[in-house]
């Protein structure tokens, strides 16, 4: 750095509202805070199936139809699903797949990989709850 | 041609003289072709010699004259005044960096980056020029070619907050240039470049923001290259377990 050294340095340095700068900034926080609540509903599912484990399936079905599961678990749906499309989104447009001359686009990444998601949420909610 | 006034505000500061940067303003006459670099030309010809800056080139392919314009990096010299007619134009030195003097940054952290990736052709062995140049086809120049149209500005760097709260982090331009020779056909220089750029705070810093593609004057997508260095170190590191004889490539 030379003679840089002799002065204090002066450099622009990140403030916590720095993400409130643009629209790009506060759309990765609002992808990343999503986290959070994916993180939340996997604890409340995890404390159910403990309740099933211990004692029986009646329990843990009761733990999830309580109001206020259902509705933080509506809340947390909303969130999850915006989480999982912005990641297949980037899947799409890191990793196109080549078909002949052509490349896949990222929304063709993002419809599939919702249908698939749709597909397993159903045969995991079959699985688990109406067998 | 008709000419409006544009009001900038450009950030000053000496360090020698100032404790703390201040903003300065100016009233600069413009016509519709003239850029902000234009505006910062004539404000040191015109009415005050002492603003520092860097530039070269004036048209995108010098990469010097970078600067924060209305809290957004992007190049003085490729951002037109009558753009922001009505508004006070604010010019600040690129945020993350150092400031050397009134705008101009120091760079010495990307420098060392830079060579640190070894932007060059590596081979295992070099063949002697009479036996011909390394042919490569225009799909193998494909791969990589985007990637190579980086200019240095650093930008990207200033728009990263990963970089912002970590300057060790190699960051997206680094990286871009790095994955452009992994990616070459020509390039045998793999097991070099792996360790550098797949150590702590190589690629795996990187959390997806993605500002750095969106404020690159040159349509680079530094992202992408962070991601698919990322797929190539976790493949690699795979093959190497399954397969640990040979495995690796």
């Amino acid at each position: 750095m030379g003679d840089a050294n002799r002065y204090p340095e002066l450099r622009k340095r990140l403030t916590p509202g720095w993400w409130t700068a643009n629209r790009h900034y506060a759309m990765y926080m609002v992808r990343e805070w999503t986290s959070l609540f994916v993180a939340l509903y996997s604890l409340i599912f995890i404390y159910g199936l403990s309740l099933w484990a211990a004692g029986s399936r009646a329990d843990f079905l009761n733990f999830l139809k309580n109001p206020a599961i259902v509705g933080f678990s509506l809340v947390a749906l909303v969130f999850t699903m915006y989480h999982a499309a912005t990641w297949f989104y980037l899947l799409g447009a890191i990793s196109p797949v080549k078909i002949g001359r052509s490349k896949t686009k990222p929304w063709q990444a993002l419809v599939l990989n919702l249908v698939l998601l749709v597909i397993i949420s159903y045969v995991a909610i079959w699985l688990l709850v109406l067998r | 041609m008709s000419q409006d006034i544009a009001t900038i505000r450009v950030t000053r500061y000496r360090p020698e003289k100032d404790s703390k940067p201040y903003f300065q303003e100016y009233k600069v006459p413009y016509r519709h072709d003239m850029v902000v670099l234009d505006a910062l030309n004539y404000i040191k010809a015109e009415m005050d010699g002492s603003l520092t800056y860097r530039w070269s080139c004036r048209m995108g392919v010098c990469g010097s004259c970078g600067a924060n314009i209305d809290g957004e990096p992007k190049l003085t010299c490729a951002s037109f005044l009558h753009d922001f007619k009505g508004r006070t134009i604010t010019v600040e030195p690129m945020s993350n960096f150092p400031v050397i003097k009134d705008l101009v940054v120091d760079m010495e952290d990307f420098m060392e980056k830079l060579v640190k990736i070894k932007p060059w052709i590596i081979r295992e062995k070099e063949t002697p020029p009479e036996q011909g140049e390394y042919k490569q086809s225009a799909q193998e120049l494909e791969r990589y070619s985007q990637f190579s149209s980086c200019i240095n500005c650093m930008l990207c760097y200033a728009a990263c907050p990963i970089y912002g709260l970590n300057e060790k982090f190699l960051g997206p331009a680094a990286t871009a240039l790095a994955y452009r020779y992994i990616e070459d056909s020509r390039d045998q220089g793999k097991d070099v470049r792996f360790p550098i750029v797949h150590e702590m705070e190589g690629v795996w810093e990187c959390t997806l923001v993605g500002e750095c593609s969106v404020v690159c004057p040159k349509g680079v997508d530094p992202m992408l290259a962070i991601q698919k260095t990322k797929i190539l170190g976790a493949t690699n590191a795979l093959r190497s377990l399954l397969m640990p004889r040979g495995g690796h490539k």
